[in-house]
């Protein structure tokens, strides 16, 4: 069943450069438990967008800002008013742990937005970074993704352990934030000891993320 | 610049070597105050060291490493060793001096002043 | 010398506190005098309140906090200073109670150890701990505890065969331990392959002062931890009579060189063990009376080289206990039962005291699900800068 999308509503749309699939693949965590990173699909969007909401409220550690950032990221790529946006989620047995997005701003160039963690201290933020960041250069084979930090542990989870380079001239989307890039060099030097994941992803695994659901509670 | 020379201390009693700088002379059996500097360079070997990620305030740097090192004297110092490949237990280094840390932190204010130390290089 | 023991135990949940500073601390200190059944006001029999903090100044910008404690309690006039001895000011606090009462120049005495480290940010934490360091040969370097933690592992793996995966076994146990302890920082099981795993190690468990990882050190926790001394001789003259009594049989405590690199042998806890020896003569006992020990493991190196210093295991062999499991809480001689600073967190002037609360819920039969069968001596070492002052107590039931 095709949807018709009216003339004024196809204007409005942006154009695709077109994006490849994000094979899903299993992170091991040291509670035991596997967390699958996957593409989030159309219709789970507003799922993710109702489990954030809460966070929208929450100034510890930065939540706030980047919680509602990431909703009216969501929202625009829900609307169709993001050119090539992704979203990966993090979930363990169902249950999002984590998510992380961006965009693509030309074949080679990518844009890296938000990272949100709901379930802390089993470093969920750091392996979805490192996956959006994968993204971005094995699987789209971008030359250079732009990213600025919004809070004190992005900043040093980004800029200092991935010694990503000052671009402060070029502005990102997100404002006037300093904007740092990672460039391939710096991510094959980094990749190896901050990008791991099971491929193919178990079965199991795969099963048992088919249907997302929130944190009964989120404790940040 | 003297800043940029490291010393040993030598016990002007007793003559026992010293680094850092003490007050009292650690001899026990020894009760000197006064102390000569003898400059405190050269090669020496390296006891143990460790790469550090998680840098304190003030160091935008990724990692640093440290080690301990034992010179010829036998005087004993931490410093910082300036290269990144190859550091091993028991290697011989050479102690050569430079900037250890840019900022200093004091009572309301953070102020540049680089502070010189030792940096271990290979010898 | 006059008998002291402790009637009373308080102990906040560590983490991150939801509460502001001198709130915590009182509510430490509050759980320990109504687990007492300590009065306040004109009740009041306190004579006096030690409250150990590393930071209270340097991080959360209040001095004099054992003042601000009698005055907020309502235990006026009761004499109050504050102890800094680093990491180890809890055990400080303690051991200068234990001397006020032995003395007698007092017969009921509160301690209290706190810390409010996530009051800042965690570099600027990493900085302030720092400051312990020596500030000309060491802190201005840039080296961290962990740095020297670091080098001395790297020691102890050349010397005695360590592996990086013994620091492993003992960080899953304490872990496990803390998954026990209500009070506990972290509520998570770890489990070691997950840890260990050469696939996918750098991603689970970073290197973060190589060779030690992440899992190979202990937290940043807020938190607070009470008890309340009295004097054998008074205790049913103030009214504790009907409380179980621990007594603090031995302390001792001993210092080292500032300079870690000046030591003597690099690779030894010289003020380990002579500490852990002046506590266990004081009481009259030796190792093998231990039944369960609070070890200061801020790094999972130190249980293991303290539980060689002082005296359970050989010098090098710790590391081979802790394989065979003789120091888990079914082991021969249970250590960290609370979840020790990895797990149960290291709030610097709270841990000390922290240590002491476990020992006497061990003691008094109270620790629920991690009780050790039977215990009735326990040992605590509260390890200072890296170590160059360490107190050690030894409390019983016996």
């Amino acid at each position: 069943m095709g949807i018709i999308i009216d003339e004024m509503e196809g204007k409005l749309r942006p154009p695709s450069i077109g994006m490849k699939p994000y094979e899903a693949k299993v992170i091991p965590l040291i509670t035991g438990e596997d967390m699958l990173v996957r593409e989030v699909t159309y219709d789970e969007i507003p799922l993710l967008m109702e489990t954030i909401e809460p966070l929208m409220k929450q100034p510890k550690d930065f939540y706030d800002i980047v919680a509602s950032r990431i909703y009216a990221e969501l929202l625009g790529m829900y609307r169709y008013r993001v050119r090539d946006e992704y979203c990966f989620v993090g979930a363990i047995d169902g249950e999002i742990a984590g998510i992380v997005n961006g965009r693509l701003v030309n074949e080679k160039l990518g844009m890296s937005y938000h990272t949100i963690t709901l379930r802390r201290g089993v470093r969920v933020g750091a392996q979805l970074f490192a996956a959006k960041m994968e993204y971005h250069f094995d699987f789209m084979d971008q030359d250079e993704v732009l990213i600025v930090a919004e809070s004190p542990n992005g900043f040093k989870r980004w800029m200092i352990e991935y010694e990503l380079e000052p671009r402060f001239e070029c502005q990102h989307e997100l404002g006037g934030v300093p904007t740092y890039v990672l460039t391939r060099e710096l991510w094959e030097k980094h990749k190896a000891n901050k990008n791991v994941g099971i491929r193919p992803a178990f079965e199991d695994v795969v099963e048992a993320n088919k249907v997302l659901h929130k944190p009964a509670e989120i404790k940040v | 610049m003297e800043m940029e020379q490291m010393y040993t201390y030598k016990c002007t009693k007793c003559g026992k070597l010293h680094h850092p700088r003490y007050i009292v002379c650690q001899n026990p059996d020894c009760d000197g105050r006064e102390f000569e500097k003898i400059p405190l360079e050269g090669k020496c070997r390296l006891l143990t060291w460790t790469r550090v990620y998680n840098l304190p305030e003030g160091y935008m740097c990724p990692w640093l490493n440290f080690g301990i090192v034992e010179f010829e004297n036998g005087v004993r110092a931490t410093g910082q060793i300036g290269f990144d490949e190859g550091i091993e237990s028991g290697m011989e280094l050479i102690a050569t001096v430079g900037i250890v840390k840019e900022k200093t932190i004091l009572y309301k204010e953070t102020v540049v002043a680089p502070q010189h130390g030792f940096i271990f290089q290979k010898a | 010398m006059r008998s002291v023991g402790i009637v009373g135990i308080g102990h906040t949940k560590f983490g991150k506190s939801e509460v502001p500073f001198m709130d915590m601390v009182c509510d430490a200190a509050l759980q320990a005098m109504d687990d007492a059944g300590a009065k306040t006001g004109r009740n009041n029999v306190i004579d006096q309140v030690f409250v150990g903090t590393m930071g209270a100044g340097m991080v959360n910008r209040i001095s004099g906090t054992a003042s601000a404690v009698v005055d907020t309690l309502n235990i006026r006039p009761a004499m109050a200073e504050t102890v800094e001895n680093g990491p180890a000011s809890g055990a400080s606090a303690i051991k200068l109670g234990f001397m006020a009462i032995a003395s007698g120049m007092c017969d009921c005495v509160l301690i209290i150890g706190a810390e409010g480290m996530r009051a800042v940010t965690g570099w600027e934490g990493t900085d302030f701990v720092a400051t312990m360091l020596h500030p000309e040969s060491e802190y201005k370097y840039g080296a961290t505890l962990p740095a020297f933690a670091g080098m001395f592992t790297r020691l102890c793996m050349d010397k005695y065969g360590l592996e990086s995966k013994d620091l492993s076994i003992v960080s899953v146990k304490n872990h496990a331990n803390a998954c026990k302890n209500p009070c506990a920082h972290i509520h998570s099981r770890v489990v070691l392959e997950r840890i260990t795993n050469p696939a996918y190690i750098n991603a689970t468990n970073p290197i973060v002062a190589d060779p030690l990882r992440q899992f190979d050190m202990c937290p940043v926790s807020d938190g607070a931890a009470a008890v309340l001394l009295v004097a054998e001789d008074k205790k049913d003259a103030l009214g504790f009579g009907d409380k179980k009594f621990v007594k603090i049989a031995g302390m001792g405590s001993a210092t080292d060189t500032h300079v870690v690199a000046n030591r003597e042998v690099p690779s030894d806890l010289l003020a380990v063990r002579l500490s852990a020896k002046m506590a266990y003569e004081m009481a009259g006992v030796g190792p093998e009376d231990i039944d369960v020990a609070e070890l200061h493991d801020a790094f999972q190196i130190l249980e293991i080289a303290e539980s060689e210093e002082v005296g359970f295991f050989k010098r090098g062999e710790g590391h081979l206990a802790a394989r065979n499991g003789e120091t888990a809480l079914t082991g021969k001689k249970p250590v960290n039962t609370s979840g020790g600073l990895k797990a149960k967190g290291h709030p610097l002037g709270a841990t000390g005291v922290s240590q002491v609360v476990e020992l006497v819920r061990q003691l008094r039969g109270e620790a629920g699900e991690r009780q050790v069968e039977g215990a009735k001596t326990g040992l605590a070492v509260n390890f200072g800068g890296f170590g160059n002052n360490v107190v050690s107590t030894v409390l019983t039931t016996k």
